[in-house]
């Protein structure tokens, strides 16, 4: 591919929004919204769910000498169901692993890596303006460091194993800006439960969302990919947030120093076109909750608080990251360290990254002495069939992202919370405000 | 050919992808075995796999097939013989899964409302026409409208797929 260019204005001289750029380097062309371009893919990714598929469709539509197009541009994960639960799970597992090791792919994260769009920011795979394809719905949050990735199915990462290549239609953007400061016992992820509650399961529908605002600017990284953890459940293409400040330097150190000349050329322009701006103050924000069995079906944490709750899963790609679990350490010190006899807490680290920085800063030990389960990184209970799947009636409580009718298992429901509503009510066995055990 | 009769398998708004194909059997990889999997998990729908018929529509209202990526999802009803997918709207990646697949879905104009006022309903033998995009429920005597794709969905279709397409493109190129 040339040196990332971008040309100067858009179509009748408008301002470009960061998507536009974006699939403009992709097509090698200018384009307009609501048309259809085919983009170069920087990378295609598979786990070792829909892997298993890639493979075998790209080998029987291609046969099984086809070379794919570039190696070093395509990724496996395996975080789904790692280590593998099953039979037929190792299986589909050794088909990736094999196929890697015929066509010469190297970027395999087996089953000691953890959660796989985390796995391949750290291992600075990508840089803002890529276009990532993956089987995960859940591939846009990559948008939190202004990456265009996006969940597909099988057939358009086994056909991009062709020619490197994938269809889009050109996105209308929605603007939100947020400003303001959390209160104590309010984080990233109550506003982004706040979003989903005001905007609904279709609220972003076909949309590129730019967050930004003096809040955005001053996120982590680990916020910014809560933030942008979620646009799926809105019906959204991709979240973008350009990185500055501490998260540049973050993804400078692992991707490399090109990635600041991509943040100034990605920067949407002040022109760009929106069809939507919106605007939130989190000064007043509260601890919220998606109910059952929707992730739009929002209330605050205090109008839910009392209601029994027998397992708790703090993790997944939504909140798996170090400072997740720092927050969730912290009420547990504040309550005591001890959970709730009656409760089953389970705590997933998104990777072994963040796995060894809880065991290196203490916190491990820790949760283990509270009667934490404390496991290897992994989807966890994002699929029934993993670890804690739970028993018709059960009623829990997870910072993931998908609360549907029965996901964890037929008959059981689950609030979808911050780490800190989490850890709180895993205190003391029912739905409690981490602000009634931090104070406020 | 283009005309089509089939029964109604009616559902609601949001129909996530757990609903259509749960995640519990997301280890299969023969699109064959799907079909005995459909709808498990959607209430009041749990005995589709064993009631649908080839010919038979699957027609929702808004935001079908939200949720996961998995292509499950659209191999399921695809092997099951359902010739199309009618809903008002669905999700992107829904929608992406089923092209890629050459699977129509048609996107049908009030859908959402018609199902929830009773103007179509589970059981109901309906007149599909594809290339005309129109929609007759033989019992409630109400027509509805589909909106046509764009010229690159029309042509993956055309190919019968992605890969189909590709092939097709690269073809063309020598």
């Amino acid at each position: 591919m040339p040196p990332y260019q971008i040309s100067e204005k858009g179509e009748a001289a408008m301002g470009k929004t960061i998507i536009m750029k974006i699939m403009e380097r992709a097509a090698g062309r200018p384009v307009k919204i609501g048309e259809r371009v085919w983009c170069n893919v920087d990378l295609a990714s598979a786990r070792d769910f829909g892997g298993a598929n890639c493979v075998l469709q790209f080998e029987k539509e291609m046969g099984m000498e086809a070379k794919v197009w570039d190696p070093d541009k395509i990724a496996y994960t395996f975080d789904l169901q790692a280590p593998a639960h099953s039979e037929k799970v190792a299986n589909n597992q050794k088909i990736i692993r094999e196929f890697a090791k015929r066509q010469g792919i190297k970027h395999v994260f087996d089953v000691n890596h953890g959660v796989g769009q985390h796995v391949m920011l750290e291992a600075g795979l990508m840089k803002p303006g890529d276009v990532v394809l993956g089987t995960d719905s859940h591939m846009n949050l990559l948008g939190s460091m202004g990456i265009f990735a996006t969940g597909v199915g099988n057939s358009d990462v086994a056909a991009a194993y062709i020619a490197g290549t994938a269809w889009f239609r050109v996105p209308e953007t929605m603007k939100i800006v947020v400003t303001g400061k959390f209160k104590k016992g309010v984080c990233m992820r109550d506003l982004l439960t706040k979003i989903i509650g005001d905007l609904g399961a279709g609220g972003m529908d076909y949309l590129a969302v730019e967050f930004t605002g003096e809040t955005i600017e001053n996120a982590s990284v680990a916020e910014r990919i809560t933030l942008c953890s979620m646009v799926t459940e809105m019906s959204g293409k991709v979240p973008l947030i350009m990185p500055n400040g501490e998260a540049l330097e973050w993804l400078a150190a692992r991707a490399g120093e090109e990635v600041r000349e991509r943040v100034k050329l990605l920067a949407a322009d002040p022109d760009a076109p929106y069809i939507k701006e919106l605007h939130y103050d989190v000064t007043d924000l509260e601890p919220m909750a998606s109910c059952p069995d929707a992730p739009d079906n929002v209330r605050t944490v205090r109008e839910v608080a009392g209601t029994h709750v027998d397992q708790v899963h703090i993790g997944s790609c939504s909140n798996g990251r170090y400072e997740d679990m720092k927050a969730a350490y912290d009420v547990l010190m504040a309550g005591g360290g001890v959970v709730h006899p009656g409760t089953r807490v389970i705590i997933t680290p998104s990777t072994t990254e963040v796995q060894m920085q809880c065991v290196r800063e203490g916190l491990a030990l820790k949760f283990l002495e509270a009667g934490i389960v404390f496991t290897n990184p992994t989807c966890a209970l994002c699929t029934a069939e993993h670890y804690g799947a739970m028993p018709k009636g059960d009623v829990g409580i997870a910072t993931n992202n998908r609360n549907f009718i029965g996901k964890v298992g037929k008959g059981s429901h689950t609030y979808l919370m911050s780490p800190m509503a989490a850890m709180a009510s895993a205190l003391r066995g029912e739905i409690t405000d981490p602000r009634d055990i931090l104070g406020e | 050919m283009s005309k089509q009769t089939g029964r109604a398998f009616v559902f609601g708004d949001d129909v996530d992808t757990d609903l259509i194909y749960h995640n519990k059997y997301l280890a299969e990889t023969d699109p064959a075995q799907m079909p005995q999997y459909s709808f498990e998990y959607y209430p009041g729908h749990e005995n589709f796999a064993k009631e649908v018929k080839p010919g038979d529509f699957v027609v929702a209202g808004k935001n079908f097939g939200c949720g996961s990526s998995r292509e499950h999802a659209v191999y399921c009803l695809q092997y099951a013989g359902v010739p199309c997918v009618l809903a008002e709207t669905c999700s992107r990646i829904y929608y992406r899964n089923a092209i890629n697949n050459g699977y129509p879905v048609l996107f049908v104009k009030g859908l959402s409302d018609a199902i929830k006022s009773g103007k179509i309903k589970n059981g109901d033998t309906l007149e599909v026409d594809l290339a005309a995009g129109s929609v007759r429920d033989t019992v409630t005597g109400e027509e509805f409208h589909g909106d046509a794709v764009s010229d690159l969905e029309h042509e993956i279709m055309e190919a019968g797929g992605l890969f189909g397409y590709m092939k097709k493109q690269a073809a063309t190129k020598k």
